[in-house]
């Protein structure tokens, strides 16, 4: 009898350091496809380029043999390169300022309806994400162009003699960037309005506070943490963002990536280019790493407050 | 009177922003119905010409269907590969699982750009040509982390217990999976697949490092295209892409209802 129960049990623990061990060889065959992928195509070429970035430039063959700190000592000690990275951060500022300034009406607008027209109105804000980005910003193109719509409008108005240079310019780049990273910024300004407590906004007005006051001492205080997550989205996909600026500014208005893909494809200095890259890939994630310290405290603040 | 001042001014800021989010595109579709040889708007005159043009120009029909058949591939084999991946990071236990969260996420972070120089090197390294198949593969890193976000989010909440009664009653795994976990996530699978098909799609960066004379995507087309001319074929060609799109949208809606992922989603 005893020796029954026994084996049973024996059995049981069999089976379920069986089970264990199919169980831990079947998650790495779930994972096994994705990260044989990505080990090969991810991390294997960035890797690649990195090392690249270490090398001499040969006229012939893109890379020589030579080992060298100089792409990278090139490009911080010389005014013009300094000059483009001042430029792409600049650009990515200003569009973060303007994008945070003209989502959150949106945002707000789409949070206060109710029913079929706030998914009208949250098609409408995210059907820009789904029209190709090459599309949006040649509309763009034929709005800002010098004898495009904007300049036409305002030449028969009589407010301008001649054509304004619209197209090609740091502004043409923030008006493109401004319309591609808006759908972002106004979701995530969405969701921080809609974690508010209702009853906070009532008890507010029911002591009295105007709705300026309720928007800017309750409203605006508590959906900071999204507007601080929005702005960590589009200023670090606005620093790396490379279809816009090609677009809409060219080789008039380099940026970061503007400058990698020139060095690569045109003058087919790959390590000067991978350099350029990895300086790129570094100021994206700073930004990124500097904003997430500053989101944590923020979000202290507010749980205090 | 004192209330509704502020309001209108509200409104009217709106309506301008919305305007803003749609005057490029209203404007590309408008304009390829010009007559005139050159881009002009509002356009002058309207015509279909520049749409019955585009059979002089087979090279954009070639690109479309090359970028319809990169889309679907890298939706397919992304979605597949990152639902598995899922499943693994949610229901899982094992080392280094935070290590591999983070890998496949981080090309959101890394700039298309870099990671377009690195595989094209990589590719002339290995002596792999520019293919359907080349594309697919760099799609597939910019779209898994997409695909892993919104299924592992739909896996969250997932009462197993279901999953457990199916087993009790004696479906084995695969038939659990299919029959039972499939169905409830879904929504998660499809909107992640929707995501891989439009990045892919509209993939202008990575692409232009890897096409060649031969394969080249719709988007590269376009691109290279108005770096040297400047009439309104362009513009039927985008608006022909717009419309696909927006019809896509509206079948997707119409057959599977995932219009209701995307709203409720934010």
């Amino acid at each position: 009898m005893q020796v029954g129960i026994g084996t049973e049990n024996d059995l049981l623990l069999k089976q379920k350091k069986k089970n264990l061990k199919r169980k831990r060889i079947d998650t790495w065959l779930l994972l096994l496809p994705t990260l044989a992928i990505f080990i090969f195509f991810f991390l294997l070429p960035l890797f690649f380029l990195f090392i690249t970035s270490f090398k001499t430039f040969d006229p012939s063959s893109g890379i020589g043999n030579e080992w060298t700190l100089q792409n990278y000592i090139k490009f911080m000690s010389d005014p013009f390169y300094l000059g483009v990275v001042w430029r792409t951060v600049k650009i990515a500022l200003i569009t973060t300022l303007i994008t945070i300034f003209i989502s959150y009406p949106v945002a707000f607008q789409i949070s206060k309806s109710r029913g079929r027209a706030r998914n009208y109105f949250t098609l409408l804000v995210l059907s820009p994400l789904l029209i190709s980005m090459v599309i949006r910003c040649y509309g763009w193109v034929i709005l800002l162009s010098n004898n495009g719509v904007v300049n036409n409008t305002l030449l028969s108005l009589g407010w301008i003699d001649e054509p304004l240079t619209l197209l090609y310019t740091e502004l043409s780049v923030v008006i493109g960037m401004v319309h591609v990273l808006f759908p972002y910024m106004v979701l995530s300004i969405m969701g921080s309005l809609e974690k508010i407590d209702p009853s906070v906004i009532r008890a507010s007005q029911n002591l009295g506070a105007s709705s300026f006051r309720t928007f800017f001492s309750i409203m605006l205080p508590l959906t900071l943490p999204g507007v601080f997550a929005g702005s960590v989205m589009v200023f670090s996909l606005s620093v790396s963002s490379f279809v816009t600026p090609a677009i809409l500014g060219g080789p008039q208005v380099k940026v970061m990536s503007y400058l990698t893909y020139e060095q690569v494809a045109v003058m087919l200095n790959w390590p000067y280019g991978g350099a350029i890259g990895f300086l790129l890939i570094l100021i994206a994630s700073i930004t990124i790493i500097a904003y997430s310290k500053i989101l944590a405290r923020s979000e202290k603040g507010v749980a205090i407050q | 009177m004192k209330k509704k001042l502020p309001k209108l001014l509200f409104n009217s800021v709106c309506l301008l922003v919305y305007t803003f989010l749609l005057a490029p595109i209203v404007v590309v579709l408008l304009s390829s119905l010009t007559t005139t040889e050159y881009i002009v708007f509002p356009p002058k005159g309207l015509t279909l010409r520049w749409y019955t043009e585009l059979v002089d120009h087979p090279e954009f029909m070639q690109s479309f269907t090359l970028s319809i058949l990169v889309a679907f591939g890298t939706a397919f084999i992304a979605t597949a590969i990152g639902t598995l991946a899922s499943l693994a990071v949610v229901r899982r236990e094992f080392r280094g699982k935070t290590a591999i969260v983070q890998l496949v996420g981080s090309p959101l972070l890394i700039p298309s750009v870099v990671f377009g120089v690195a595989l094209l090197q990589f590719y002339s390294w290995i002596g792999l040509a520019a293919s359907p198949l080349a594309l697919v593969l760099g799609h597939i890193i910019l779209t898994v982390p997409f695909v892993m976000r919104l299924v592992v989010a739909s896996l969250v909440g997932f009462d197993r217990s279901i999953e457990q009664a199916a087993m009790n009653l004696g479906a084995g795994s695969w038939k659990v999976f299919f029959q039972i976990t499939l169905p409830i996530i879904k929504s998660g699978v499809i909107a992640g697949a929707i995501f891989a098909f439009i990045t892919s799609f509209d993939d202008l960066t990575v692409a232009l490092f890897i096409v060649s004379t031969d394969v080249v995507t719709l988007p590269v087309r376009i691109y290279t295209y108005m770096q040297y001319q400047y009439d309104p074929i362009i513009t039927s060609v985008s608006s022909i892409m717009i419309l696909f799109t927006v019809a896509l949208m509206l079948v997707i809606e119409r057959v599977l209802g995932v219009g209701k992922v995307f709203s409720s989603k934010n």
